[in-house]
């Protein structure tokens, strides 16, 4: 109990903050309605309505929800260790076409085998292609920040090449263009809500979830994983074994950003499209960032994300405000973020200024 | 007497739980070579960096050619005729000498494009006025160190500079290269009237180069004396000398067992450059073998390879009578060694982690604190930093602080409740109470006699001469990187000893003799 009340003394600052900066975006967002002659009242009942009005819509939130959640999370599994992985989009590429074809390939065979391995090809197609930035950094000290973001377009366009006109994994399907073969029905997840994207990958999710806030806020291997990312030297001369440590909390970023893609072909699409993601990563990653990797505070972002996500473009079907809202209320929470922590930063200097004078003051005195 | 140029008034400097300046006052003359020592953290360059305009003091003032400086910032300085040139050269890698000559004063041509020719030729005048030898079209990144130092020298003249600081501008420097400043420095104070204010902790570049020096300590100003007036030994025992007496430590106990050994090691520092020239030492269980020796003698480097954070050249080295060169920190802990490093907050800590977290790590995995080496019992890791919070006296608001806001003394003493809670046969440990409060000096020398008294091998070494008299049971004198003398605890006093540190004239000329011969 009294961690519980310390920790949210810690954060009660960033939550405050957090709070304000959402409440700013939204009125700023009704003011832009204003300003375009909608109502936002209007406006946001439409957005609500989007997202609770029936169930359907829901499961479709939620859906975005674990694919925004595990994206975040694969981020701060890997910053936490001193990692930046700006390559899950290509992670989840591979990992999602890996998934497919073990499923194409098996057909026929028991779930109960085909599925458990399309979940390790994902896992280990996307963990592996996450490996050679990893093993780069480490060994030769090239920035995983530019070779990510380089084999991020190695590996979209490897799938576009394999899955369009003439590539050998392409389908033959009628009205399908960019796509291979169709995974078999009985290997995909139910649905959890009828004709929604909600699948059982929610569970899988949630379990996935629970093991990174686990690993990273539980365990001996957390406690080193965050040592190793705040200082990596201070880690070294403590025995710890940092080169292993980053290249493995990485490998498991890209591992997670793999079943992220084969969540998607399992969840709802069937089958792997070229336009499989439309840079989900990167929202992940802003999710990340804005709860500076706290895993419980990514987890209840990305449902506000997916939020205001799916809502915008219910309301720009039924209201006809333009679903680019959403972008613009979701920049808007990131600019004030990003400017809390320089007015913090300066509220406290000054603080410790007039401290640090009265401090002489006292000394001056005692003489 | 040459008219003061630079005038410091009662400056005082508090950063947060540290005072860096204490109501420090002197005078700079025009046209000298000032002098500038003191150990790290004696607060030489803070003072610097106020007279550059970087910080503003908290109380007292600074007069610059007779004006007081209202406000503090380096355009400022510079529009005052200050210059300097940092430890860490603020040049532009990819840019031409020229390039950079310039930078912020751009020559034009129609008052809007950037006149490279003329930046050019400016260099060339530059270069011929002060006869500082550098190519203007050579690229930085493509040039040596010691002409990279002269890139930014000239460009403090180009704006204009006649007072010049020079923050340890040898360290990065091979003896040649430092030869080579030292007659542009004679050169452009002789015959351009130009004043020169250089921080160093080489006491013999205070003795080639200076007019006069000042010596500061601990943020006060200890003297300022004439060059010609004082010598190596008399500086160190300014620089190092502690007024405060402590009651002795009782000692109990005979040497053990050899526990760390080294053999003719040889290791180079960052520039590649040999720190330790052939040094070997032995050390006994239950006793300490102290080190004295000026800062950059090779201290540093010696410690960091005996503790596996910095490669061997030659030689070999012993932990508990295993080969231990190549070995990861890692696996010479497991060895039974535990480390206290020289810097603490670049290798000692984690400063964004909590107290726990930095005590806990090296044992986050042991049977006591995690089921299956992974689930963390929470409750026996708080226990335990409690106790050790406790036990070494820590200040703060408890165990769930962050490091990185402790002062100076607290965060020390993190480290030192982690490493001596390993209960290892062997430490290391190198500046213990650096930077540290008098009271948490007492309770460190303490734990560390304790240590002895329990049959550990202590390796120390510290630039606080009085720390390793009253700590050490043998004492060995580094200079250069090689072992000038080796004494039993009271056999030699401290004036005796500054004069192995500083290396004779004898050894001095040996010195640059060897050095030629491994060129």
């Amino acid at each position: 109990m009294n961690k519980l009340t310390d920790s949210l003394r810690n954060n009660k600052s960033y939550l405050t903050s957090l709070v304000l900066s959402i409440v700013a975006a939204l009125l700023i967002g009704a003011v832009l309605m204003l300003v375009t002659g909608y109502n936002p009242v209007e406006g946001y009942a439409a957005m609500l309505k989007g997202v609770f009005g029936n169930s359907r819509v829901f499961g479709n939130t939620l859906a975005k929800m674990l694919t925004l959640c595990l994206t975040g999370l694969a981020m701060a599994v890997c910053s936490k260790a001193g990692m930046f992985n700006v390559g899950g989009e290509g992670q989840l590429f591979l990992g999602g076409l890996a998934a497919t074809m073990t499923g194409v390939y098996l057909q026929g065979v028991s779930p109960l085998i085909a599925v458990p391995l399309a979940f390790l090809s994902a896992a280990v197609v996307g963990g592996f292609y996450a490996w050679i930035p990893a093993v780069l950094k480490v060994k030769l000290n090239v920035s995983e920040v530019i070779t990510t973001i380089m084999l991020n377009s190695v590996a979209i366009y490897f799938c576009s090449y394999l899955t369009n006109s003439s590539g050998p994994l392409r389908t033959d399907d009628k009205g399908v263009l960019g796509g291979t073969e169709a995974v078999p029905d009985a290997f995909m997840f139910d649905q959890l809500i009828p004709r929604s994207n909600l699948s059982t990958a929610i569970i899988y999710s949630a379990a996935i979830a629970f093991i990174c806030w686990y690993v990273m806020k539980k365990t001996s291997v957390g406690l080193e994983m965050k040592v190793t990312g705040e200082n990596p030297r201070f880690a070294f001369f403590s025995g710890l074994k940092k080169d292993n440590i980053m290249i493995w909390a990485m490998i498991a970023s890209g591992a997670i950003c793999g079943l992220v893609g084969m969540f998607e072909v399992y969840g709802y699409q069937q089958r792997f499209l070229d336009s499989i993601s439309n840079e989900f990563y990167y929202d992940g990653m802003l999710v990340a960032m804005i709860m500076n990797y706290s895993p419980l505070g990514i987890i209840l972002m990305s449902f506000f994300f997916a939020v205001i996500d799916i809502g915008a473009g219910a309301m720009e079907l039924s209201v006809g405000i333009s679903g680019e809202l959403s972008d613009i209320i979701f920049a808007i929470i990131i600019f004030l973020m990003a400017a809390e922590g320089g007015i913090r930063k300066y509220l406290n200097e000054k603080k410790i200024q007039k401290k640090a004078r009265e401090e002489l003051e006292l000394r001056k005195e005692a003489k | 007497m040459q008219e003061s140029i630079v005038r410091f008034e009662n400056i005082s400097m508090q950063f947060p739980g540290v005072l860096a300046n204490d109501d420090v006052s002197f005078d700079i003359k025009k046209g000298e070579v000032f002098a500038l020592v003191g150990e790290n953290g004696a607060g030489k360059s803070t003072l610097m960096n106020i007279l550059y305009g970087i910080n503003k003091p908290t109380s007292g003032n600074v007069y610059i050619k007779g004006q007081k400086v209202e406000k503090f910032s380096p355009s400022d300085a510079i529009s005052h005729g200050v210059g300097m040139v940092h430890q860490h050269f603020m040049l532009v890698p990819s840019f031409t000498v020229a390039q950079n000559i310039v930078m912020s004063k751009e020559p034009r041509k129609y008052g809007i494009f950037y006149n490279l020719k003329e930046a050019n030729n400016i260099t060339r005048r530059l270069v011929e006025e002060y006869g500082l030898e550098v190519e203007a079209e050579d690229t930085v990144e493509e040039i040596s160190v010691g002409l990279q130092q002269r890139v930014e020298i000239l460009k403090t003249l180009y704006r204009g500079a006649d007072v010049l600081i020079l923050d340890e501008p040898t360290a990065v420097l091979t003896p040649q290269e430092t030869e080579e400043l030292f007659q542009v420095i004679r050169k452009i104070v002789e015959e351009k009237q130009m004043t020169v204010i250089i921080i160093t902790h080489k006491l013999y570049e205070v003795m080639a180069i200076s007019d006069r020096v000042g010596v500061m300590r601990q943020g006060k100003l200890v003297g300022v004396e004439e060059t010609k007036n004082v010598n190596e030994r008399i500086l160190a025992s300014m620089m190092v000398g502690r007024e405060v007496l402590f009651d002795d430590i009782e000692k109990t106990g005979e040497p053990g067992e050899v526990q760390i050994k080294a053999d003719n090691l040889y290791v180079a520092d960052n520039r590649g450059l040999m720190a330790v020239n052939g040094v070997s030492l032995e050390v006994r269980a239950g006793e300490v073998l102290g080190i004295a020796a000026i800062e950059g003698n090779g201290q540093s480097e010696l410690l960091e390879a005996l503790t596996g954070m910095r490669p061997v050249q030659r030689g070999e080295f012993y932990i508990q009578g295993e080969k231990s060169n190549g070995k990861t920190p890692g696996q010479i802990r497991e060895l039974g060694l535990a480390h206290i490093p020289e810097d603490r907050v670049a290798t000692g800590v984690s400063l964004q982690s909590t107290i726990t977290e930095n005590l806990i790590i090296g044992k986050q995995r042991q049977s006591a604190f995690s089921k299956y080496k992974l689930h963390l019992k929470q409750s026996s890791v708080v226990r335990y930093a409690e106790e050790l919070f406790e036990k070494f006296d820590m200040r703060g608001s408890g165990i769930e602080t962050a490091v990185g806001s402790l002062s100076g003394g607290n965060m020390q003493k993190v480290v030192v409740a982690r490493e001596f809670s390993f209960d290892t046969p062997i430490l290391i440990i190198a500046q213990p109470t650096r930077g540290v409060d008098i009271g948490a000096i007492e309770f460190i020398h303490k734990q560390i006699i304790k240590k002895r008294n329990e049959g550990c091998a202590v390796l120390l070494a510290s630039a606080d001469l009085d720390e390793v008299f009253r700590l050490s049971d043998r004492i060995i004198t580094l200079y250069e990187g090689k072992i000038t003398g080796e004494f039993k605890a009271g056999e030699i006093d401290k004036m005796g000893i500054s004069y192995y540190m500083t290396g004779s004239r004898d050894a001095d000329t040996q010195k640059e003799e060897g050095g030629a011969q491994n060129e």
